[in-house]
């Protein structure tokens, strides 16, 4: 006799799931919306009262955290799921977990779960490892089931993403991971409480295994005691509506939204296929050394997306060429790119009354095994998967605007590639005190991109929280207070250029203050020299790259005794040191990511991320957009001339006569610097024939030609002999 | 294709949009516009029409500059608002255009303004795809050398007029969804 309705067994209501929705080609089989057709507006009362259920968990819950990313940054999701796992309903904070939490009920389903260790009213299970669900283990995710009598008809589930794992490197996003025994803190499925209460030796795991373990107990509290809050809250939503309707409505949600989202590509959209892509370059060569022989290497990640928009509405994903699993921390299995791009999803097409799990219906992808999001490695590391799946979020927002565009509805074209930089750290402070901490504030105010009418906007969106906020700036300073923040701007001429320019991105500077007997920082970010995306949008280019600046050994702190003014960004920073204001024993620069940098009293340390591609031919800009630009310091008169072909007078004003002749000339350079395709073609082919690469673009086209779909272009486009081997 | 309009979002508006001087007040309403006007397809055709200097019907329009069109004799060719044609839409229109590729920090800080946030000339060159005929900047790539121009659409043409849009295409042909994309350079190789 199992626990769920009708007596069947979890693992029968999970395989059942999938069964109806293949042979009927809807969720749950639900050809007829009864409760939907039957009374809409008792149907639509049953759906905002669970919905506010979840809300009020989570406002409640937060306020037992401690961890500034849950408190003010909004980094944590309540939500409501049904027996099979499928998301009916949550708060609003990290959005996409609800994609990733029936990949966990199947687990822990054919796990076996209900025999051993049982499935019990009042019992709490957690689990953070990606091999079981969870996108990567910096994102924690308590559980409890609801019973009606002695039926399973539900779970409640409450997710954060906690400030240190216990990796190798400081933080929840490390970059240097070569397997799972390298990624930290990672649990499997486990029962971890009875009675809605967790076990005490839970919680010495956190204070043993992870270096912020208050933060970390105490997240785990704020997590248990939503999902029991939300547990009662939904059992009293189920007196009033009688569990009938509970157990019929919350599937009917799931149905009812998918035909929405399948109608809205079938309004809004062009059928076909469509291509982006993007690269990143990770760096362990020389960081882990004999260690980690496998890991003794640089990667130029290939990250190519193919969206398909079938004839029925739906969408096929494939990333088929995509760079093999390797043992660095970019591996990531199925859970984690359905969550992390759904984020792009919401946005462009999957705006409906309540988060839910329907995209799982209209949404599939091919995901070879031994892809990087397909690692057949079970010890692959994931710890910062997020940081490449994250960037699939390109393949709805970039191919779904241009079918936008093609359609007519340019005012939902809406372009964004996710890469941001955010850091760990981890110190000893002078009495001994050892400490850790993280920020991702540069993660929660990305520009946007620009669209077919108007500039992105700076700082207005979080792509992998929909929730976002920048936090506070002093619960920052008060919890981490080493880092000092001295400035954040907005980094002039920072952003992909166009007809519309995308949106800056933000600059921040932070000062090292009394770290005391020790300091590391490291930061993440996903772009490394390659640029924000691999292709840009109608003409315009693609964002630049984050940047990273540590200076060490500075004299700020003689320069604050002298009452001067600091440096407020990077840029400040290198023009401060080329005039000699600023003295610093050393510099390094980064491109995106960086290892454990250790730092001291009165080191800066300077990033920016977050700014967007432009769209369309940067001499076709207005002059007015650019006098106003110039106007506002966004961009600077020598880039408005050299890039956009404006000449910008005295008064700040452009000059239209000096400005059209200008662009006339920078057409006539185009046409002398460029060749004809088939000229071009020849040289390029040439490159590929001579395989006249840099050893790292070398192994990445290896790599890409182990898999069909790029091997056809890739030796068709160059005319390859049939031998060509790399 | 005269038909009934949808006068929420009137065909006016949409030219402003397309011209990229809509009112964001205005542009906000068609935001919020739910349903969204059904008529907008062909509305956005008669809008682009007008702009064209040329005659040739537009049946979809893939970027800022470029449009398939149907050709009176037959075919469908992807055609610039130049009036300059790149051939069979169902080959990457890159194919036919003027490239510039820029592969040092120099050419690369011409468009890329701030130094440090510059892409790896040691690794990757910065494409950018002009029409032959009007030196328009139709697209752009940062990509390793050697890497194949990326075809970003391939639209589903007799589906999208047939199926979605109730109007079928007169000259309607399984053919039409395929990538002819390796054909040209098949050509190029052959001609030496």
């Amino acid at each position: 006799m199992g626990i769920c309705y009708q007596g069947k067994t979890l693992k029968e209501v999970v395989a059942e799931r999938e069964k109806l929705f293949e042979d009927s080609g809807y969720a749950y089989g639900l050809e007829k919306l009864e409760l939907v057709e039957g009374d809409p507006a008792k149907f639509m009362r049953f759906q905002m009262r669970l919905v506010a259920a979840c809300i009020n968990a989570r406002e409640m819950a937060k306020l037992i955290s401690a961890n500034p990313m849950s408190l003010v940054q909004g980094e944590l999701l309540f939500l409501l799921a049904t027996p099979e796992g499928d998301v009916v309903s949550a708060s609003y904070g990290l959005a996409g977990h609800i994609q990733a939490f029936p990949f966990m009920i199947r687990s822990i389903a054919n796990l076996g779960f209900e025999d051993d260790p049982g499935i019990r009213p009042g019992d709490v299970f957690f689990n953070n490892d990606a091999l079981y669900g969870a996108p990567h283990n910096a994102d924690c995710y308590n559980f409890i089931p609801i019973f009606y009598k002695d039926e399973l008809i539900g779970w409640t589930v409450g997710l954060n993403h906690i400030t240190d794992v216990g990796g190798l490197q400081p933080g929840g996003l490390g970059v240097i991971s070569p397997s799972v025994f390298t990624d930290g803190f990672t649990v499997p499925p486990t029962k971890i409480g009875t009675n809605f209460k967790t076990e005490k030796w839970w919680e010495l795991h956190w204070k043993r295994r992870t270096r912020t373990e208050a933060f970390n107990i105490l997240d785990d509290k704020m997590r248990t005691a939503g999902c029991a809050a939300l547990h009662d809250a939904v059992l009293g939503i189920v007196e009033e509506f009688g569990v009938e309707y509970f157990r019929k409505g919350i599937k009917e949600i799931i149905e009812r939204e998918r035909r929405l989202l399948v109608q809205r590509i079938k309004t809004q959209a062009v059928p076909g296929i469509y291509h982006y892509l993007h690269l990143n370059m990770v760096k362990y060569k020389g960081v882990v050394g004999k260690l980690f022989a496998g890991s003794n290497r640089d990667w130029l990640l290939h990250e190519p997306g193919e969206l398909q928009i079938l004839p029925d509405g739906r969408i096929h994903c494939d990333v088929e060429g995509l760079s093999s699993e390797a043992e660095f921390h970019c591996n990531a299995y199925e859970p984690a790119i359905r969550m992390l791009t759904s984020l792009g999803c919401w946005p462009m097409f999957a705006y409906t009354q309540t988060l839910n799990t329907a995209l799982y219906y209209m949404t599939s992808w091919n995901l070879p095994p031994g892809c990087m999001f397909n690692p057949q490695n079970p010890y692959a590391a994931t710890v910062m998967s997020l940081a490449e799946v994250g960037k699939y979020i390109f393949l709805f927002h970039n191919p779904l605007s241009m079918a936008y565009f093609a359609r007519g509805y340019l005012e939902e074209c809406f372009p964004q590639d996710a890469a941001g930089v955010g850091y760990g750290l981890a110190g000893v402070m002078g009495d001994g005190f050892r400490w850790a901490g993280g920020d991702m504030t540069l993660i929660t105010c990305w520009a946007s991109g620009a669209t077919p009418y108007k500039d992105g906007e700076a700082a207005m969106v979080c792509s992998p929280n929909p929730a976002p906020d920048l936090g506070e700036t002093e619960l920052g300073e008060f919890l981490q207070p080493t880092n000092l923040n001295i400035g954040k701007v907005l980094v002039p001429n920072y952003c992909g250029h166009g007809k519309f320019r995308g949106g800056l991105g933000v600059g921040m500077m932070q000062m090292i203050t009394d770290p005391g007997q020790s300091l590391v920082v490291a930061v993440f970010g996903s772009t490394n020299g390659m640029g924000r995306a691999g292709m840009g949008m109608c003409g315009g280019y693609p964002g630049p790259n984050d940047v990273v600046v540590f200076a060490h050994d500075t004299n700020m702190r003689e320069l604050l005794e002298e009452g001067k003014p600091y440096p407020r960004s990077f840029v400040e920073m290198r023009q401060w040191l080329e005039d000699g204001t600023l003295k610093a024993g050393s510099v390094e620069a980064f491109k995106g990511a960086t290892p454990n940098i250790v730092c001291k009293d009165g080191d800066l340390f300077g990033s920016t991320s977050g700014c967007r591609g432009g769209w369309g031919d940067v001499l076709e800009r207005d002059y007015k957009l650019i006098e106003n630009d110039v106007k506002y310091g966004w961009v600077t008169a020598d880039v408005a001339r050299t890039t956009y072909g404006a000449v910008i007078d005295k008064d700040g004003k452009v000059d239209v006569a000096a400005s059209d002749a200008l662009r006339q000339q920078m057409r006539n350079t185009r046409k002398e610097k460029s060749l004809d395709a088939k000229d071009w073609w020849r040289q390029e082919r040439e490159v590929a024939l001579k395989k006249a690469w840099h050893e790292d673009v070398y192994n990445m086209f290896a790599d890409a030609l182990k898999w069909g779909k790029f091997r056809t272009q890739f030796m068709g486009m160059w005319q390859l002999p049939e031998d060509y081997a790399l | 294709m005269e038909q009934k309009r949808d006068t929420r979002f009137p065909k006016e508006h949409l030219r402003l949009l397309v011209e990229g001087k809509l009112d964001w007040e205005e542009v906000k309403k068609a935001i919020r516009l739910a349903p969204k006007d059904n008529d907008r397809f062909w509305k956005y055709l008669e809008v682009l029409q007008e702009r064209v200097p040329w005659k040739d019907k537009i049946l979809l329009r893939i970027s800022d500059h470029l449009y398939i069109v149907a050709k009176e004799g037959g075919g469908r060719v992807v055609k610039c608002d130049c009036g300059h044609e790149f051939g069979d839409y169902r080959v990457n229109w890159k194919l036919g255009c003027r490239i510039r590729t820029r592969k040092t920090l120099e050419e690369m800080a011409e468009v890329v303004a701030v130094e440090e946030a510059a892409p790896e000339p040691h690794l990757v060159e910065i494409r950018e795809y002009y029409c032959p005929g009007c030196f328009s900047q139709l697209g752009t790539e940062i990509v390793p050398e050697g890497y194949p121009p990326i075809f970003e659409m391939l639209p589903d043409l007799d589906t999208f007029y047939r199926d979605w849009l109730g109007t079928p295409l007169p000259d309607e042909s399984p053919d039409w969804f395929q990538d002819k994309t390796l054909e040209r350079p098949a050509e190029w190789a052959k001609e030496g």
